[in-house]
């Protein structure tokens, strides 16, 4: 009698853990539908091929633990919001750490030329260190507009903001990134 | 009586709304087109003042700065195989279950491929070009039957005029209409 309640029991666990199995099989639809875009927009956010897999990684990751291994209701926000934020906070880890390796990341001089490649790497690590400072309700409009070049009605789902205001977030931002910018080649100066 | 005369002046009413509404829309036009004309960049009052005013300069060439940082980093290449090593690694860390699942071993050699509307932009012109050829050819067909048939009526309707003129109407009916 006892057996037997042991292999009802064991036959359930296994039926239970198949069911669940199946259901999160939206995870690799979901990587398989927004994998490329997700892709592109943590190699613009981080410039580092080894990074952009780790935070492609934790973010899949996160997916797979969210609330009890549920499916998110908008799978695409929440995977463009979390690896964002994950590559922010990568990015952040990685200033930090050149600072404290004394490394300054930004040259004496700035961009001169587009052909010249280290100065636009320089310039493109200075925008990288300023979008990583921006509060977040900015970041987040400037990384989905401009890295993941979504449209501004998308944006706006996401965050739950309207597309009119998605648009004045950016400019904001915009305004912002500039501002710092120009007052981080005046230091340099 | 009552009702007919309170739909004429619901009608009255609801045109009156239309009315109103179109020339809103009318107005809001004209405002969008009088902004658009006289603060877009392109504007020549700005334009002028953007020539003389250092401070409009260095923000203008601290905007564009921004904007070329983001064009250089879009503009930025990566590796091929990048997808597929983000979502070997991404793959690896999931439940056995899903790292078996064919899909996976799908995405494990999966390479980034252009949107369907890139593809298609690439042909824009070309398709762009056929269709204008054939809407041409289609209206020189059209105008040229139509021509066709112009001509053939007039022509008939000359031919009887002369032979109702020359023989008379009753004749000139029995040989056109049989």
């Amino acid at each position: 009698m006892f057996g037997q309640a042991v292999t009802y029991g064991r036959v359930l666990e296994f039926a239970i853990s198949e069911t669940i199995d199946k259901s999160q099989q939206w995870i690799l639809s979901a990587m398989q539908r927004h994998g490329p875009e997700l892709v592109t927009m943590l190699w613009r956010i981080l410039g580092n091929e080894q990074d952009v897999c780790d935070a492609y990684q934790n973010t899949f990751l996160q997916l797979a633990h969210y609330q009890n291994r549920q499916k998110p209701k908008h799978i695409k926000a929440y995977i463009f919001r979390t690896a964002s934020n994950v590559a922010v906070s990568m990015l952040r880890h990685r200033i930090a750490e050149r600072e404290r390796l004394s490394i300054t990341i930004v040259p004496k001089k700035l961009i001169s030329s587009p052909a010249n490649e280290f100065d636009s790497k320089c310039l493109q690590e200075t925008l990288r260190c300023c979008i990583a400072r921006l509060p977040e309700y900015l970041r987040n409009v400037i990384t989905l507009r401009d890295l993941a070049e979504l449209s501004y009605t998308q944006i706006g789902r996401m965050l739950g903001i309207s597309a009119a205001t998605a648009r004045v977030y950016r400019c904001k931002a915009i305004q912002l990134l500039s501002v710092w910018m120009s007052k981080k080649e005046r230091e340099i100066q | 009586m009552k009702k007919a005369s309170t739909n004429k002046s619901t009608t009255f009413s609801d045109g009156l709304k239309e009315g109103k509404i179109n020339k809103c829309r009318r107005i809001r036009g004209w405002l969008h087109e009088a902004l658009r004309s006289h603060f877009s960049l392109n504007a020549d009052w700005v334009q002028n003042h953007i020539a003389n005013c250092p401070k409009c300069q260095r923000r203008f060439s601290s905007v564009s700065r921004v904007n070329l940082a983001l064009s250089l980093i879009k503009s930025q290449p990566h590796k091929l195989d990048l997808l597929m090593r983000a979502n070997t690694q991404a793959i690896g860390v999931l439940k056995h279950s899903l790292r078996e699942a064919p899909k996976a071993q799908k995405l494990k050699a999966m390479q980034p491929e252009p949107k369907l509307l890139e593809i298609c932009s690439i042909h824009k012109h070309s398709a762009a070009n056929v269709a204008a050829c054939i809407a041409i050819l289609f209206l020189m067909k059209t105008g040229i039957f139509s021509f066709t048939d112009t001509v053939q009526t007039q022509g008939q309707k000359a031919v009887k005029q002369y032979y109702i003129n020359q023989v008379g109407e009753d004749l000139a009916s029995d040989i056109f209409h049989g």
